[in-house]
């Protein structure tokens, strides 16, 4: 037994922190707040990894945490509309990218992301673990605290309000179908 | 706008899947006989794949996290790691106990006397600490705990932190009485004149009664300069007894008290380097309190100790 066995937390923190970090900007579309939500979830993962069986999924335990931090901070509708406005008014904060030749991948990213601001929370939840992060629906299910079935049905109406909300926008659809 | 037919709504969720990358072989192959028929579908089809595209150029694009964000956390990591005590209360036979440990080193051992919980221990009251309820590695700690009580463990080598004293003084009369050897006994008194302070002998008391690891910050081996035990987490007079009978040391029974025969002890000469029968010439009379006291050769020898060659403790072993 080790008096400072804190190095597998350090190891837990250096491997996840930038995609949690990640996951949370693409939730709150603030850098300030996801700086906020990501510090609050490790903060919260180091009280509790004593808990952590060595075969547990670190990872999928701390998107479960991240997405409980992020339920708390989305429970005020104000944060929510919040979130909806900045993407709209900003399009996308997430990513500064500089000027390089990529403004079509930018166009459709920031209106994907306009879209995606516009969902439920639960959906908009499971729809970035499932496609960004691409978790298994058993660790989404466990994050979101429901059943797989419900986690598949959050995320396939989320891509059907997707697919409903770009209709009007002329993202390039349909082309490129192999 | 017209109705789509039932036949497609049916297959909908199973041609999102597809277009997604999400249906097995066998969904997949229905979504194609569909779509093969089905221009409607076919056009949907590919607006989704549209999307699944557009999600990975979302999903892929470079989004660093600056230095100083990660910076920031770890200052608020290292803050709570500082603060956080990890604690479980288990039930000892001496009576439900807590053990808590830092990163440092353990911290606390509280004897939750009269079915106290953890709200109403001292932990729960300490100031600039998080206490987090957690436990496999206090558990390994009353392991050795428990061994120790019952005499099957003589060495308890764990780091401290003494970060619950109250003030320097406190702390340092609990330096020096975790270095009291196992097996021997010292007085308040004595304790106050290594620390520079020979007339603090009640402040040593009142330091070792806010005593934050009892047992393991030996205080069972103060006892007062007549040989009586004088006091032990309040009322627990019979438990330092039993600690100090583990360890050898006798300690009889009184109308009042239990009390060290002081005059049929070991002593640790004054250099340190034997111990000695209490009437060896090497041993001055006065002061008394200096001394420290073992109960049995075997003892003084674990803690390092010759017999000494003038008074020959291990040829004439004292009779009680």
């Amino acid at each position: 037994m080790g008096w400072m066995d804190s190095t597998g937390f350090d190891a837990l923190v250096t491997r996840h922190h930038p995609e949690i970090y990640r996951y949370l900007l693409r939730t709150t579309f603030r850098a300030s707040e996801a700086e906020d939500l990501a510090q609050e979830t490790f903060l919260r993962a180091y009280r509790a990894h004593r808990t952590l069986t060595p075969d547990a999924n670190a990872r999928a335990w701390l998107f479960a945490i991240a997405t409980n931090v992020a339920r708390n901070h989305f429970r005020t509708e104000s944060r929510r509309r919040h979130a909806y406005a900045t993407v709209h008014a900003e399009g996308s904060v997430a990513h500064a990218d500089g000027p390089e030749g990529q403004t079509l991948f930018n166009e459709a990213r920031v209106r994907l992301e306009t879209v995606v601001a516009g969902l439920p929370l639960k959906q908009r939840l499971a729809f970035t673990l499932r496609k960004v992060h691409e978790l298994d629906y058993d660790a989404i299910a466990r994050s979101l605290d429901c059943s797989v079935d419900s986690a598949r049905a959050h995320v396939f109406q989320a891509l059907r309000k997707i697919r409903r909300s770009l209709n009007g926008y002329g993202l390039p659809l349909g082309s490129d179908d192999r | 706008m017209t109705r789509k037919p039932t036949t497609c709504l049916e297959i909908e969720p199973a041609l999102v899947a597809a277009a997604t990358g999400e249906a097995d072989t066998t969904t997949a192959a229905r979504v194609e006989a569909h779509t093969r028929t089905c221009a409607s579908c076919r056009g949907e089809f590919a607006s989704y794949r549209a999307i699944d595209r557009a999600v990975g150029i979302w999903r892929e694009a470079p989004s660093p996290v600056e230095t100083s964000v990660r910076e920031r956390l770890e200052t608020r990591l290292a803050d709570l790691r500082r603060r956080a005590l990890v604690y479980r209360i288990f039930p000892s036979p001496l009576g439900p106990i807590l053990i808590a440990r830092s990163e440092e080193g353990v911290t606390c051992v509280e004897y939750l006397v009269g079915g106290r919980d953890f709200a109403h221990s001292r932990l729960a009251r300490m100031p600039g600490v998080e206490p987090i309820e957690d436990g496999a590695e206090v558990e390994a700690l009353y392991g050795e705990l428990l061994d120790f009580v019952e005499g099957r463990r003589s060495r308890l080598a764990w780091p401290l932190d003494l970060r619950l004293a109250r003030s320097d003084f406190h702390r340092a009369v609990l330096t020096a009485t975790a270095r009291i050897p196992y097996g021997a006994v010292r007085s308040y008194a004595g304790i106050a004149r290594e620390l520079g302070r020979p007339s603090a002998t009640r402040a040593v008391a009142q330091a070792l009664r806010w005593n934050p690891l009892p047992i393991v910050v030996p205080c069972h081996r103060v006892i007062g300069l007549s040989g009586a035990l004088t006091g032990y987490a309040g009322d627990k007079l019979t438990l330092k007894q039993r600690l100090l009978s583990v360890e050898g040391v006798p300690a009889l029974k009184t109308a009042h008290d239990f009390r060290v025969p002081r005059d049929a002890m070991y002593v640790r000469s004054p250099d340190g380097s034997a111990y000695c029968l209490p009437s060896c010439t090497w041993i001055p009379a006065e002061p008394p309190q200096e001394l420290t006291l073992f109960g049995s050769p075997a003892h003084a020898e674990a803690a390092g100790l010759e017999p000494c060659s003038d008074c020959h403790p291990d040829l004439h072993p004292i009779s009680r």
